[in-house]
């Protein structure tokens, strides 16, 4: 199946690119580093050191998905790889959907090592692993296919620096949506707070991934939830993938 | 059926910002028939690689439409017949090229036997066997250009469009793929392939096309292009006496002389055998012969003088 030739060749590249290891090797000093915050706030150590290495999951796992997403057509098309695969009796959004279902697979590779590392930390520290934390670690790793088709997208349409760009910016904001809705009185009635009303609804409401406070105080989250989050993550996920494989789709390489 | 045909195919880039839109190509009509090999001539920038990318689907005609093996190469299932050989292809570094091909045959929709016995019939056909480990980030330009055109024939397509097969080869390596080029012509193959070394053409070709500017201004057989008339005669003699140097030189259009004798030059081919039978008669030898014809170079140059 050719979606799937694309997809291991992807995940074979990006396993052998030594950007990802110098990032996990960054994400591990994190999770480690947890602790050194945990002594601060004197008998809340486990909770920091869930809540932190749950924040350098997803954080680890974004830098991985904007480095190598952000590069993953663009490279193709600037290293003329691109030439002798699309002129093969493939679809263009065959390739594409190879490329985001290999890094989405290396994604899931990497979250799962440092979870794994995490939750090791934590019981070795005498801490309890319960069902929220591994709640936490899979919507984690949805935000993060969504994060990736984004990626996608912007690399089959734009430079890998400012897709980069746009993709951080849009997980920083994207964390941080109410920002849009919840305007002072005086922006009553303006053209600016239509506009930003409108980024409100284009722009994907991350929060909803993140579930890292329940995890830290062991707060059970209702299965319903996780379920309503994923579809809202695949439904994102989708449309990106959609669009770019349209605006691919007749793109002169 | 035509192998190829394309009609008033046209691209224009668009310009930008400071830059005027670019007419790279310009109503191209053209048609080339199964088992043909076709030369396609033209300068730096005139073209070429624009219609090669058009028929491997990788470029969008602005206007104007392309066929291979009778079906509209926007078609997916057309890039079956189609065997494409980008100018220095580049491959995944990091794969062998048996692993190459394995995935190029995924691409092709080659099954997992398909695809082992390509790799069999490649691999002897291109000697392959000896760099099969090894990844494609150490090859030579040789041996890149071999895994191109193994990668080009994987599912065994009728139609191969080589985009500058001989660039940057050593003369053993252009050797190669001429041979190559006149192997799989014999096996039934439509190659249709841009260059600039314009030996090589003459020598494999059955048809060329000039494209000058983005039009092309000449295609046809090569005997029927090339004017096969005798242009010239050189004539090289030794033995001669001053004297009778001296008057067949005054029969002559031009005289210089070199090691190997006196070579005189007469511009009509009965004129240059009244010279020769001058020189036996005057006790001189006969060395060399020859009857000058236009070479494709010739033309080709004559031809874009023409045009600009």
């Amino acid at each position: 199946m050719r979606v799937l030739a694309v997809a291991r060749n992807t995940f074979r590249e990006a396993v052998r690119d030594k950007v990802l290891y110098v990032l996990l090797l960054f994400a591990a000093a994190a999770i480690f580093g947890s602790k050194a915050l945990g002594w601060i706030s004197i008998g809340q150590d486990i909770k920091i050191v869930k809540d932190l290495s749950l924040a350098a999951v997803s954080v680890f796992g974004v830098l991985i998905a904007i480095f190598v997403g952000t590069n993953l057509v663009y490279k193709e098309i600037d290293k003329r790889t691109i030439y002798t695969i699309l002129c093969r009796p493939m679809h263009r959004w065959e390739f594409i959907l190879g490329k985001y279902a290999g890094l989405a697979a290396l994604l899931a590779l990497v979250t799962a090592v440092m979870a794994a590392v995490a939750a090791v930390y934590v019981v070795v520290l005498g801490g309890r692993l319960d069902v929220t934390f591994f709640q936490a670690v899979l919507l984690i790793y949805w935000q993060l296919l969504l994060i990736t088709a984004l990626a996608v997208l912007l690399s089959a349409v734009t430079s890998p620096i400012l897709g980069a760009i746009i993709v951080f910016s849009t997980y920083v904001v994207g964390h941080a949506t109410s920002i849009f809705t919840e305007l002072p009185p005086q922006f009553d009635g303006t053209f600016s707070k239509r506009v930003l009303e409108a980024v409100y609804y284009i722009i994907p409401n991350l929060s909803n991934f993140d579930i890292r406070a329940e995890a830290a105080n062991g707060v059970p989250v209702a299965p319903g939830y996780v379920l309503w989050a994923i579809a809202y993550g695949a439904v994102y996920t989708a449309v990106l993938l959609t669009i770019a494989s349209l605006a691919f789709q007749d793109k002169d390489v | 059926m035509d192998a190829i045909a394309t009609r008033n195919l046209t691209k224009v880039y668009r310009g930008h910002i400071g830059r005027g839109a670019v007419r790279s190509l310009d109503s191209l009509t053209l048609t080339i028939a199964p088992n043909e090999v076709f030369g396609f001539l033209g300068r730096n920038g005139a073209g070429k690689t624009t219609t090669i990318k058009i028929l491997c689907s990788l470029l969008r005609a602005t206007t104007g439409e392309a066929f291979v093996m009778g079906q509209d190469t926007r078609r997916r299932d057309t890039r079956k017949h189609i065997g494409y050989l980008p100018e220095n292809p580049y491959f995944y570094e990091y794969l062998n090229p048996r692993e190459t091909l394995d995935f190029y045959g995924e691409l092709h929709g080659l099954t997992r036997a398909e695809r082992a016995a390509e790799w069999d019939r490649l691999a002897d056909l291109l000697d392959l066997r000896d760099i099969a480990g090894q990844r494609v980030r150490g090859f030579s330009k040789g041996m890149r250009q071999r895994l191109g055109f193994a990668v080009a024939l994987v599912g065994n397509p009728h139609v191969l469009i080589l985009d500058e097969p001989m660039s940057g080869l050593d003369p053993l390596g252009r050797r190669l793929i001429r041979e190559l080029i006149l192997l799989l012509h014999g096996q039934g193959k439509t190659i249709f392939f841009s260059s600039h070394v314009l030996g090589d053409v003459e020598q494999i070709c059955s048809r060329v096309g000039i494209l000058v500017k983005g039009k092309l201004t000449t295609q046809g057989r090569l005997d029927e292009l090339l004017n096969r008339r005798v242009n010239r005669v050189e004539i090289i003699a030794a033995g001669l006496s001053e004297p009778a140097a001296a008057a067949v030189a005054a029969r002559s259009d031009g005289v210089r002389e070199s090691e190997q004798g006196r070579h005189f030059f007469v511009n009509d081919l009965d004129a240059a055998n009244a010279v020769a039978a001058d020189i036996l008669q005057s006790g001189g030898t006969l060395v060399e012969f020859t009857p000058i014809r236009e070479s494709l170079e010739e033309y080709f140059m004559r031809e874009q003088e023409t045009v600009s």
